[in-house]
This record gives structure tokens, C-alpha cells and sequence, in this order.
């Protein structure tokens, strides 16, 4: 039993790391290797379609609007954001992506739905279901044990902690 | 596309759904034609994007989210997944524009 704790922790831990960097490293390689990881799930938050407000923007990646407004800056010089007052009220500043950011967050998304696809593929109909079945329990327990935390900024910061500083560890090794 | 209407203003005033497709494809050829640099005439409707044109996802996304904006649709990934053929593609934007319509 000691030996199966043991492995799924790693196997925890090696996943999130893994799929982090992998990530990076397809974005790095990609057409738009001047985007952070970061900065690709802002344009990927901000979506494709409808104009969004600041504060909407920021509450669903659970940072600040502060913190949002120094991203949406660097993104807005770098082409793939626009900002533009609401015509109703001038008060509201709306974020939309341009062109370019659209063609980049959507490229992003192919990539999670081939790395789903090609961990998918060796597997039977029957095989796939019980293996939804199973992950589906894993994210349900670890998004329960995340609520379980009221600050959900904290734990974000720990999880981008985490995913730096195993960066930093590959850089160097 | 750079006609005082928008296409999918354009393709509105027209009832008949054969000629409705049929000018979506003129668009989709200008847009084709511009990126790829070749002859109309190399194009039609049975020649596959991916395959035939060479295209790879960057430009077919480039493709798709012209259309998007020209046509004000919305052509999530889904429903890309079946789209092969240019035809493919005017049979997609028809079907999304006319979803629309009110």
C-alpha cells in the first residue's frame, strides 16, 4: 500500500510539472514564442469572442485587477489585446483580443485537446471510459480540496510558485 | 471582402441557398487566393485545405477566423474537426449564418 502512495504522489506531482512545461515548451517553439504561459492563459481568459471587463477578466484567473492591468499592458504593446471604452458608459474600459490574439489562443487550445487526444488513443472505447471515469474522480477530489481553502488566490500563487521553481530546477540541471 | 457591405449582410438579401453558398465561396477563394498566392482557377470547391493547399493549422485558423469576422459566426473547434474541402468550409459558414438568422 506504502509503495502505490508513493508512486501516485509522483505520479501527481510529475503530471503537473509535465504538462506545465510541456506547455511552455510547445509555446516557446510555437509561432508566438513572445507569449508567456501566463500571458496565454489571459488571452485565453479574456476569449475569443465578446469584448470583457477588467474586473470579469481578473476573477476568472483569480488575480487582481491591478495585477491583470501590468498583463493586459505588456499584451496590448505586443498586438494581441485591444482595449476600448464602453459606448453606453465611457467608465468601463472592455478588453477584447485582436487578430493575432485570437489566432494564438486558439492555436493554444489545439494544443491541450492533441495532448488529450494522443493520451487517449491507445486506448479501447471501454478503456477510455473507465479512464474518464477515474481522472474525472481525481480532478473532482483535488478541486474539492481546493475550495476547501477560501482564498483561492493563495493557493493559484502556490501552484505558479510551484511550476517556476521546477522550471528553474530544469534550467539548471 | 472589402465591399461597402458586410458578406454576411451580402449573402442575406439573397433567398436562394445554392446562391447563397456560391457567394460565400468567392469570399473564401479571395481569402485562399490572397494567402496562398496562386490562381483562382486552381481552386475549387473539392480541393482539401489541409491536404491539397498545403495549409497547416496556423493559416487554417487565420482562414477561420476571417470568416468568423466577416460572417459575425462563430466557428468553434467541434465543428472544424469534419471541415476538409473548401466545400466543407462554405457548407459550415452557410449553415452557421443562416443558425443566425433572425
Amino acid at each position: 500500500m506504502k509503495i502505490e502512495e508513493q508512486e501516485m504522489a509522483d505520479c501527481l506531482v510529475r503530471i503537473l510539472e509535465n504538462v506545465i512545461l510541456t506547455e511552455e515548451k510547445s509555446i516557446q517553439k510555437g509561432y508566438f514564442s513572445n507569449l508567456s504561459i501566463a500571458e496565454m492563459h489571459t488571452l485565453d481568459a479574456i476569449g475569443p469572442y465578446d469584448a470583457r471587463t477588467m474586473t470579469e477578466t481578473a476573477s476568472s484567473l483569480g488575480i487582481t485587477t491591478g495585477t491583470l492591468t501590468v498583463s493586459i499592458d505588456r499584451l496590448v504593446k505586443k498586438g494581441y489585446v485591444e482595449r476600448k471604452r464602453d459606448e453606453n458608459d465611457r467608465r468601463i474600459v472592455r478588453i477584447s483580443l485582436t487578430r493575432e490574439g485570437k489566432i494564438a489562443s486558439r492555436m493554444h487550445g489545439k494544443f491541450h485537446n492533441v495532448l488529450a487526444r494522443h493520451i487517449l488513443e491507445p486506448y479501447s472505447d471501454e478503456e477510455k471510459e473507465t479512464l474518464m471515469r477515474l481522472v474525472n474522480d481525481i480532478d473532482h477530489y483535488l478541486e474539492a480540496q481546493v475550495k476547501k481553502y477560501d482564498n483561492a488566490q493563495s493557493i493559484r500563487k502556490t501552484a505558479r510558485e510551484v511550476a517556476d521553481e521546477t522550471r528553474r530546477r530544469n534550467d539548471n540541471g | 471582402m472589402d465591399d461597402k457591405e458586410s458578406p454576411r449582410e451580402r449573402i442575406m438579401t439573397v433567398k436562394d441557398a445554392e446562391e447563397r453558398k456560391d457567394m460565400i465561396f468567392e469570399d473564401v477563394l479571395k481569402l485562399l487566393v490572397q494567402e496562398l498566392d496562386i490562381s483562382p482557377t486552381e481552386i475549387n470547391r473539392d480541393v482539401q485545405i489541409m491536404e491539397e493547399l498545403n495549409f497547416d493549422s496556423l493559416q487554417m485558423y487565420e482562414l477561420v477566423i476571417d470568416l468568423e469576422e466577416a460572417y459575425d459566426i462563430r466557428l468553434p473547434d467541434e465543428l472544424l474537426e469534419t471541415v476538409k474541402t473548401v466545400g466543407d468550409v462554405v457548407d459550415l459558414v452557410y449553415s452557421r449564418s443562416v443558425e443566425t438568422e433572425v
